[in-house]
């Protein structure tokens, strides 16, 4: 079945089984970026933007995203070499595995939210899971950049 | 999932008709439990495009479509206006932001899962239930219900409402599913309660309640009372994530402290 939508603003038409998740499109068309780890809509790895809105592309059939906006990190590439940078600053990178994930929820949030207090950053990320780093870490890194980016 | 079809019908009638052809062909409302519940499916009839994702304020009623994401309510005024925002209270704890953008309510109603935060809170809300082809009832008769669903749930149905409420979900982790849910609404000083996650589906202490709504005076003692007549009148199992006893001392706990607060 053909399912055309526009990933990171350029239009693509794609062929895929009735069944088929967006996170194994978006990984059979070379977007590596996006992580399959539990593949059970619990750890955030896969999280995609569809139409603005943060969604778990492993339990996202591709099908519905006809017509519709996919974004992935390679779609916010200048903003995640900055968050990068404050995700450093606080010693909260280590494999990665996850930031890509988290990166795109950040992006999700900034959009969302106005003014969050520290409650509403944590319940924003709380299901981006990183088995490297703890969180504190990262949520100091998150904190510093918005408060950077207001 | 293994899935031989897939149908986006543009009209009701076009997916209940689908739903009919065969046992084996499958709603999707959110599709996120039904991936980790559902080997292979015939048809999968995909429920996006009905136009059943709207809260509507119908003046004395909210009416929800089954559609709806757990996120869309849990930013909706209605919603947050609705009996001290006790679905907000619940929803907010479920996993987290990207789920609930595809979790819808109408899927985990029809689900009826046992380790549902939802279904508690819409028990003591008196939720109704409206059914395609035609259909209606409360939530409480459809959770007695047994087999498999041959009707589409299109709306939730709550009555506005804006006494106090409790919500307790007790879990492991931050993102868990629950250990035990309860709920407690409370409107005049009538209170409704349910407790969910025993590990059964959610269900009404209604002797408890009674207990409490029929006191001439709200006392420590009948607080006491009623979640002790709670724990007796629901059934409470062990599982892998607690034991009996353990739910027990929960439930009587939380349903003890959420009467203290709503009726204080």
């Amino acid at each position: 079945m053909k399912v055309s939508f526009i990933l990171n603003g350029k239009p693509l038409t794609v062929d895929v089984a009735p069944g088929e998740y967006l996170v194994d499109t978006l990984r059979n068309n070379h977007v590596l970026s996006v992580k399959k780890a539990c593949n059970e809509s619990s750890c955030g790895a896969c999280s995609v933007l569809v139409d603005d809105k943060v969604i778990l592309s492993c339990s996202y059939l591709t099908q519905r995203v006809e017509g519709k906006k996919v974004l992935t990190v390679e779609g916010i590439q200048k903003e995640a070499d900055e968050l990068s940078d404050y995700f450093s600053d606080q010693g909260a990178d280590q494999c990665g595995f996850c930031n890509t994930g988290l990166a795109l929820t950040i992006h999700a949030l900034r959009k969302e939210l106005k003014n969050p207090t520290d409650e509403d950053i944590k319940n924003f990320v709380v299901a981006n899971l990183c088995r490297c780093t703890g969180y504190q870490a990262q949520f100091l890194a998150i904190k510093n950049y918005l408060e950077a980016k207001k | 999932m293994e899935v031989a079809h897939y149908l986006k019908p543009k009209t009701l009638k076009e997916a209940y008709d689908a739903l009919l052809q065969s046992p084996r062909n499958v709603l999707l409302a959110g599709g996120l439990w039904l991936k980790r519940s559902t080997p292979s499916v015939e048809t999968l009839i995909d429920l996006d495009e009905l136009g059943l994702d709207k809260i509507e304020d119908e003046g004395d009623y909210v009416k929800i479509g089954a559609m709806t994401t757990l996120r869309q309510l849990e930013l909706d005024p209605l919603i947050k206006n609705l009996q001290e925002g006790l679905i907000v209270k619940a929803i907010s704890q479920i996993v987290g932001v990207a789920f609930r953008n595809s979790a819808t309510i109408g899927g985990s109603v029809a689900g009826r899962y046992s380790f549902s935060d939802i279904l508690t809170p819409l028990l003591v809300l008196d939720a109704k239930l409206v059914f395609y082809p035609k259909e209606e009832m409360s939530l409480q008769d459809f959770l007695n219900l047994k087999g498999k669903l041959n009707s589409i749930l299109t709306h939730i149905v709550i009555k506005k409402t804006r006494g106090l409420s409790f919500f307790k979900k007790v879990k492991i982790t931050a993102i868990d599913f629950p250990i035990l849910n309860v709920a407690i609404s409370e409107e005049n000083k009538k209170v409704k309660i349910a407790v969910g996650s025993r590990p059964a589906v959610s269900a009404l202490a209604q002797r408890a309640a009674k207990l409490v709504n029929n006191a001439s005076e709200i006392t420590d003692a009948i607080c006491k009372e009623a979640s002790q007549i709670a724990v007796e009148e629901l059934i409470f199992n062990s599982s892998v994530t607690a034991s009996e006893e353990y739910r027990k001392l929960l439930a009587k706990t939380y349903i003890y402290r959420g009467l203290k607060e709503v009726l204080k």
